[in-house]
């Protein structure tokens, strides 16, 4: 999000304080700017000018020559721009000046006439992209010739700050709530919002809202006599800067409010609503709005609606309807300013694929108290841009809100407790400090001793603070992190604990690194080409974990074996090469993974604390007890659906392969020499005896009864050849897994012609694997 | 004089020819070969002696001393010769300048740590000599112990579906170590330190600095009346040995649902020392991990008392720190498995 430094100082003294400078600790305060901007610099000799007269150009028919009045003495410019016209007051570039772009405007001649002199564009000036006429400058009333960083808003600094770094502060999300952390981190006084109005009651508004859990608050008001116009000046160049296209005086108008106060609004033309009376409801199933993109939109029965007499002219919170938009020659307005519930909106935003500034705020759970605010300020605005537009009804509300009539949230802590959980002490941050800045942040403090009575104001209480850590933070960030002491936690010596399946996996991966292998991390997903191009699937159609939400139709499955994505990275080898051997006949290498497969069968991991699925009744009201709220529903939703993990083995998984001759013209009916096959095998063997031997374990022996087959060939066997693939047996007589070579019908679809032996074993079972005992030699 | 017998004409000859021969021996093995020929077992020299018969009766004694003076003299030279053409040898070695230092080095059968390994190894050993455990938790998670343990509601935007991905079983594949906390605290109730590193997945497209699936550490600490000072403290200390350099660091506001204060932690910029470049994007600093408090409400699913038990927690980035360290410029090559990148580490 955007903040105008400029307009940010109408709110708040910033005398004194340069903005590039005060961006870090704008940073560390309150939120991450990404970037800091300057706008609007560089154009002190650019002039006013005022359109005296027009005519053709006489050898260009898309130029003409333009009379300007620069106050005391007139120039003719030739001028390119297709809305000159006599009267507009456009900014004048005088002949040897620089723009902020780097060009210089020439004292020359356009197509033979002179031309001593420019019309800008808001591109020319570098105040934004528009370049389709000249920059109107209405609503700018000194006189012409005065230079234009005079005349207008210009020379402002942007903080672009990181959305991300305040979806949690729906306050931060309008200029007043970011002016007000500025007044605190320069102690001064916010000032308060002009929001007196004189209001009418010729055309009563009602408003019914059948739904209040998704429309906390809803206000609306009615303004007639209201002409379309341009916006002036000053607000279509903010909106410019604050990224925003600045479309007419009314849209504006709630544009700039919205960015002003965090609330956003919406203008309906007063013509197109039948009735005077606004309902707030769930959308019925079936029922449908065009909206203003106009979008036929299908509405479901959790969406909010707007509706008049006879049905929905507004999407809440997120886009008004294409019927009650503003148009032209829109006269009169019924203005909504309302609050809606953080979660319907963003439901029914996602779904529908219409992420707004409005529903993005809305989002963030507002402040129901700022929709008065915010309807005051677009009225206010609205009559100061056009005197003569009239209120011609009451303020309406959705009934008797007032902010007291909400139970205020009170956090009951101590001074000694905030600042314990900082780490500081009274000395360093006093009791009067802790009361002034969060009475600065607008919290009201009652004190007693060092009891404290913290009520949080509305703006800051729909989800952002709750608790005493809360206002640990607010006083932390104030008081400066930097400016805590570090210190070294008083800890308890005692030896950690490493449990001893991890101690093996990394005894298991330096082994096999030094026996020549290089280590593979990989997707735990299957990757469905590499199975369906090499004829991999589960035998008997044993099932594997399903993704619900895939990122990719490759990607649906997790793994039940390694080797598939092992094999196919050893594949990818023999074609790239490996470690500067080229790719050619007789490129052996081996590669190896320690990682989790998946196997869709009851864990004894249940997902939940213990006391959740053994508890007592007793142990499980304790082990509740401090918990509330969404916390304390969570827990009990979890617990009555409990459903145990599925087994999450860590597997050792091993290849060596080696690349065939041939296969050149395309053929890869290329048969290993049985020696090489052989010599795959040996390399295997060679590599797990040696791993053995390193973890001082009983030796594996291979038993010829074929590998379980863990995955499925085309012909029903085991992808792994079961008459050269054995069994890895323990000295206790336990299968712990296989050694085989390719099924050769596997083996032929490999990429290149190549012969494989695999191994896979359970990281678990060889840790049951015995120590050896030593002998005489 | 009295006339000298043939013999003796023709073994003061054989002298000549010998040391002619020896003198001529332009190699060590040349010399072992005249060696062998004049004075092995089957030499020439040796073979003189099988003449005695044919030699007069009372020239014998002198036939037999003129050839053992022969063998002895041949042998002489010899050694002579060998010294020599060894000097000439081992200073023909010293001088010589022959090997191309640029040519290329004969392959050797090495296997690699895959980086991530070899980084998460440092981080281990670092903690645990801190006395941190180092634990490992499984990476199909319940819906449980990564958000509702960790204080996100069901509303939460990182619950939705672009950012998990959901197993048909209705379970998750955890989209952050944090699963592990409470797991943790049930574990080994308090005070603890632990280190949880492991594979993570995020529901989202992929490039250069984006993947569905990377590598985190968690940290925790839980103990009495943990503070601030106490994270910072911590943080610098582990952040320097894991960088391996004295690091400069900063805390700023960040929001965790399960931190209380939540923060994202900055080290100094190392290539501009903070004077701001483009490897920090100017700012001076670089933003490293998300810490802060433990929130209360987590330290209540933990079974924990928030009253007598606080803590610290962290999320480190194990594959940003890997490219970190070894300027690697793309993390879809941690997980790619290409040999001709794996064979550098
Ligand atoms: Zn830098």
């Amino acid at each position: 999000m955007l903040v105008s430094w400029r307009w940010l100082s109408q709110f708040v003294d910033t005398q004194g304080v340069d903005p590039l400078q005060f961006a870090e600790k704008f940073t560390t305060t309150v939120a991450e700017i990404d970037d800091v901007v300057q706008w609007g610099f560089g154009l002190r000799d650019v002039l006013v000018a005022d359109v005296l007269a027009m005519a053709p150009h006489p050898n260009a028919d898309k130029l003409r020559l333009a009379t300007v009045d620069l106050g005391g003495r007139t120039v003719q410019v030739v001028c390119g721009a297709p809305d000159l016209r006599v009267g507009l007051r456009v900014p004048f570039v005088p002949p040897g000046v620089t723009l902020p772009s780097g060009i210089t405007v020439r004292d020359g001649e356009v197509r033979g006439v002179a031309s001593p002199g420019m019309l800008a564009s808001e591109k020319d000036l570098g105040l934004s992209d528009e370049n389709a006429g000249l920059l109107s400058l209405d609503g700018c009333t000194a006189p012409a010739g005065t230079p234009l960083h005079l005349a207008i808003e210009l020379e402002d600094v942007l903080y672009d700050v990181d959305n991300k770094a305040i979806t949690h502060r729906p306050d931060l999300w309008g200029l007043y709530g970011v002016a007000r952390e500025v007044a605190a981190m320069l102690d001064k006084p916010l000032r308060p919002f002009d929001l007196e109005l004189k209001l009418g009651t010729a055309m009563p508004l009602a408003i019914r809202v059948d739904a209040p859990e998704a429309c906390p608050r809803y206000t609306c008001a009615r303004l007639t006599n209201v002409a379309v116009a341009p916006a002036p000046v000053n607000a279509r160049l903010l909106l410019r800067r604050l990224g925003t296209r600045p479309i007419s005086n009314l849209v504006d108008a709630t544009n700039l409010v919205m960015l002003e106060t965090g609330n956003p609004l919406h203008a309906f033309d007063a013509r197109s609503l039948r009735g005077n009376a606004i309902t707030v409801r769930r959308a019925h199933a079936h029922e449908t709005l065009t909206t203003l993109d106009g979008q036929l939109r299908q509405l479901q029965a959790h969406d909010c609606v707007i509706c008049d007499a006879e049905g929905p002219i507004a999407l809440a919170g997120i886009m008004g309807g294409a019927d009650s938009e503003i148009r032209p020659d829109t006269t009169e307005v019924v203005l909504e300013a309302a609050n809606f519930d953080a979660p319907t909106i963003r439901r029914t935003a996602m779904r529908l694929g219409m992420r707004s500034e409005s529903s993005a705020r809305f989002e963030k759970a507002l402040d129901p108290v700022m929709a008065e605010v915010a309807a005051r300020r677009f009225l206010k605005l609205c009559q100061a841009w056009q005197p003569q537009a009239q209120i011609v009804s009451q303020l309406a509300d959705m009934g008797p809100f007032t902010a007291e009539a909400k139970p205020l949230s009170i956090i009951r802590t101590t001074g000694t407790y905030l600042r314990e959980r900082l780490g500081v002490t009274v000395a360093e941050l006093s009791d009067a400090w802790l009361d002034a800045c969060l009475t600065q942040l607008e919290f009201a403090v009652a004190r007693s001793g060092d009891a404290l009575a913290v009520t949080i104001p509305s703006f800051r209480a729909t989800k952002d603070i709750k608790i005493a850590e809360d206002l640990v933070e607010e006083l932390g960030r104030h008081y400066g992190y930097d400016n805590i002491r570090s210190e070294a936690p008083k800890v308890a010596a005692r030896p950690p604990h490493t449990p001893p399946l991890k101690l093996l996996e990394r005894q298991v991966r330096n082994t096999l690194v030094h026996a020549g292998l290089t280590e593979q991390v990989l997707y735990g997903f299957d990757d469905e080409d590499t199975r369906k191009r090499l004829l991999l699937s589960e035998p008997d159609g044993a099932p594997r974990v399903a993704v619900r939400n895939p990122i990719s139709s490759q990607h649906t499955h997790m793994r039940r074996n390694l080797l598939p994505n092992l094999l196919a990275v050893a594949e990818k080898g023999l074609v790239q090469g490996d470690d500067g051997q080229p790719a050619r006949k007789g490129l052996n290498i081996g590669v190896f993974e320690i990682g989790r497969v998946f196997v869709p069968e009851k864990s004894d991991d249940p997902g939940l604390p213990p006391v959740l699925v053994n508890g007592t009744e007793a142990e499980v009201a304790a082990y509740t007890a401090g918990m509330e709220g969404e916390m304390l529903r969570g827990v009990l939703d979890a617990r009555a659906g409990t459903k145990p993990l599925p087994l999450q083995p860590i597997r050792l998984g091993l290849v060596f392969a080696e690349r065939l001759g041939g296969g050149a013209e395309g053929s890869k009916l290329v048969f290993p020499a049985p020696e090489v096959t052989h010599r795959l095998l040996q390399q295997m063997i060679a590599a797990l005896s040696h791993l053995m031997k390193w973890l001082g374990r009983d030796a594996l022996t291979l038993q010829a009864t074929g590998p379980e087959a863990s995955l499925g060939a085309p012909d029903g066997q085991p992808s792994w050849r079961s008459k050269l693939g054995f069994d890895l047996v323990t000295s206790t007589g336990e299968t712990i897994g296989f050694v085989a070579a390719l099924h050769p019908r596997v083996r032929i679809e490999l990429d290149q012609p190549a012969q494989a032996v695999v191994a896979e074993l359970d990281l678990r079972a060889l840790e049951r694997v015995p120590l050896f005992k030593r002998v005489n030699p | 004089m009295s006339e000298l017998p043939d013999w003796q004409i023709e073994i003061d000859a054989g002298a000549g020819r010998w040391q002619a021969e020896v003198n001529a021996a332009e190699s060590l093995e040349a010399l072992r070969s005249l060696e062998v020929q004049a004075l092995g077992k089957q030499g020439e020299i040796p073979a003189l002696m099988k003449r005695i018969p044919q030699i007069l009766p009372q020239d014998r004694k002198g036939f037999g001393q003129a050839v053992n003076a022969l063998q002895a003299t041949v042998a002489a030279a010899i050694e002579v010769r060998r010294q020599a053409l060894v000097e000439t040898l081992i200073a023909a070695e010293l001088n010589d300048t022959s090997f191309d230092p640029t040519q290329a080095a004969l392959p050797l059968r090495v296997g690699h740590p895959h980086p991530l390994s070899t980084v998460q190894a440092d981080i281990e050993a670092i903690f645990t000599s801190m006395g941190f455990h180092v634990l490992d938790y499984p990476e199909i998670e319940s819906e449980f112990d990564n958000f509702e343990a960790l204080n996100i509601p069901g509303w939460h935007p990182a619950r939705e579906m672009q950012d998990t991905f959901w197993l048909e079983s209705g379970h998750l594949l955890r989209t952050h170590t944090s699963s592990g906390q409470v797991r943790a605290m049930h574990e080994f109730k308090a005070p603890f330190r632990a280190i949880f590193p492991g594979k993570v997945f995020r529901y989202e497209s992929t490039d250069a600095s984006h993947e569905h699936t990377f590598h985190q550490v968690e940290g925790l600490m839980i103990d009495r009346k943990v503070t601030v000072g106490h994270l910072l403290d911590s943080m610098r200390t582990l952040l320097s040995a894991i960088l391996q350099r004295e690091v400069e660091i900063r805390l700023r506001p960040g929001y965790f649902p399960f931190v209380e204060p939540g923060f994202e932690l900055d080290i100094r910029c190392q290539v501009c020392a903070g004077a701001g470049c483009s490897a920090c994007k100017r700012r001076g600093w670089l933003e490293l991990l998300p810490c802060g408090l433990v929130h209360p409400n987590v330290l209540r699913a933990g079974g924990l008392d928030p009253d007598e038990w606080q803590g610290w927690a962290f999320g480190l980035g194990l594959s940003r720190l890997v490219m970190m360290r070894y300027g690697v410029p793309d993390v879809r090559l941690l997980m790619g498995g290409d040999l001709r990148f794996l064979s550098q580490f």
